[in-house]
């Protein structure tokens, strides 16, 4: 088995087909993340009674587990109460109908949503508390207050988090071939057994990688020099 | 796809055999964190001095392991670093996986830990590194007893991470047959088909050690970290706390220390 340079840019263009996978797993998993998140920082902000100590069991137990527990435990804990559900509802609707990439989907919102949340309740903290308070002064009720003042605020504090997260949920989206999602290590390994040319493919892969990585920390380097305008400080 | 019936008795049954791997494990951890240790500070030294060529190297390095998943890191060098030898003439086709597993963690981690101590040096103040040279210390001295010593403290919670991330991150390490406690957990599957409760008990077991390690480097940070004063800056933020009342802002006033020189 020889080193085969010329592979590496089949194998590259090959995986391309999978990108939009890989991207459609990390963004509808931040995003959904990113709401569960926010609910779950308010939570435990407010200390709402109940919900809040099980807000700060939760985020605890999930970031203390790796990530393809919970992919796994989602895999084959959900059809089972899917099924039970259905049959005792009378639904027609079996899990079997499930495509696979609804695991990873439900999974990595599942992760997301608890480190989300610590990112969502940092960049809240970050915030000061005179700002809530001046715009109580002038008359805004909570909600607007939060809306209006505190997450634009909350937001630029928590972008450099918030890029992190999502390149770590880059990453860990090549988990879903573990549940037959065809996303770009999948792919890689399909491209590499068919060829018998495991280095050229994983290479491959590791640049489209490192491309989208490199591509998201330049996204969120403008972003933050952008949405920090405000945030110059001094006189001028 | 659909496994056997949950039965709790399988949990309790599970967790003796996958703390038999547990050491399997421990041992990828520890050993990654201490190569990569290494790693990090070679690949750091270059950055922090400004070395010419070399500061290039260790940025391309950084970018590249920060920049690709784990998983692919693992693939990549199991299969590539066999051929890359192979043109040197070294066979290591008798080399054990665990060998291959290890250098990649250390490899990743090493990347993570060399912007840990980037991060730690450039924390601690300017004027430290002056004052100690004021009373006469060397270079070499300055940095051992006086920016070391701090740059570890500041350092401690994103060690604390790294590690609790490089535990969570040997669990993808079963992808290449290495027996440590995800692998066990799969095996144990294919054998009673209770999927759901090896997982339960793999997730149970890994919250433990991770929820420990926390704890530990808390403690540790605490008693590096004493020398500081503690400063409660987070006492005005958002959140809330109850309106502030008088006598308490008195209390919390007359606490605090006086301005001025201090003399």
């Amino acid at each position: 088995m020889k080193l085969d340079p010329s592979f590496i840019w089949t194998a590259f263009v090959k995986l391309l087909s999978a990108v939009p996978t890989t991207l459609f797993i990390t963004f509808v998993s931040v995003l959904g993340g990113l709401i569960l998140g926010t609910a779950i920082a308010l939570c435990r902000i407010y200390r709402v009674p109940v919900l809040g100590p099980i807000s700060t069991g939760y985020v605890a137990f999930i970031r203390g587990t790796p990530m393809i527990t919970h992919l796994f435990l989602v895999y084959f804990g959900l059809p089972a109460v899917v099924d039970g559900l259905s049959a005792s509802l009378g639904w027609s609707f079996r899990s079997v109908s499930i495509p696979y990439i609804a695991f990873a989907l439900v999974a990595f919102t599942i992760t997301a949503s608890a480190y989300m949340s610590e990112v969502v309740r940092s960049g809240l903290l970050a915030v000061n508390r005179g700002q809530l308070e001046a715009a109580h002064s002038i008359g805004m009720t909570t909600p607007q207050a939060l809306r209006r003042i505190v997450f634009p605020q909350a937001f630029a504090a928590a972008l450099p988090n918030l890029s992190n997260s999502f390149i770590g949920m880059l990453h860990g989206s090549t988990l879903a071939f573990t549940v037959s999602v065809v996303e770009i290590n999948a792919k890689a390994q399909i491209v590499a057994s068919t060829n018998w040319k495991f280095f050229e493919a994983y290479l491959a892969a590791a640049v489209i990688f490192w491309g989208l990585t490199v591509l998201i920390e330049r996204l969120a380097g403008a972003l933050e020099k952008r949405i920090n305008v405000y945030n110059r400080g001094g006189v001028a | 796809m659909p496994g056997a019936k949950f039965d709790l008795a399988y949990v309790f049954d599970y967790f003796p055999k996958l703390l038999s791997t547990l050491n399997v494990t421990l041992t990828i951890v520890g050993l990654s964190i201490v190569l990569g240790l290494g790693v990090g500070f070679l690949v750091a030294l270059p950055r922090l001095y400004k070395v010419p060529v070399l500061k290039r190297v260790s940025e391309v390095y950084v970018s590249f392991f920060r920049g690709t998943p784990i998983l692919i890191q693992l693939f990549l060098i199991y299969y590539g670093l066999p051929e890359i030898l192979k043109l040197a003439n070294v066979d290591v086709t008798r080399t054990p996986v665990l060998v291959f597993v290890v250098l990649t963690y250390s490899l990743h981690a090493g990347a993570f830990m060399s912007e840990m101590i980037r991060a730690g040096v450039a924390a601690v103040d300017r004027g430290q590194v002056e004052a100690a040279y004021s009373v006469g210390m060397t270079g070499p001295q300055a940095f051992v007893r006086i920016v070391l010593p701090q740059a570890l403290a500041i350092s401690l919670p994103v060690f604390a991470n790294l590690v609790i991330a490089t535990l969570k991150d040997t669990s993808l390490a079963f992808s290449l047959g290495v027996m440590e406690m995800t692998g066990k957990a799969q095996t144990l599957i294919t054998v009673g088909q209770h999927f759901v409760e090896a997982y339960l008990v793999l997730a149970i077991i890994y919250f433990v050690i991770s929820f420990a390690l926390e704890r530990l480097f808390r403690l540790l940070e605490r008693r590096l970290l004493r020398h500081e004063k503690t400063e409660n800056a987070d006492r005005k933020r958002f959140g809330r706390r109850g309106s502030p009342s008088l006598r308490g802002l008195l209390a919390e006033s007359a606490s605090l220390p006086k301005g001025g020189s201090g003399l």
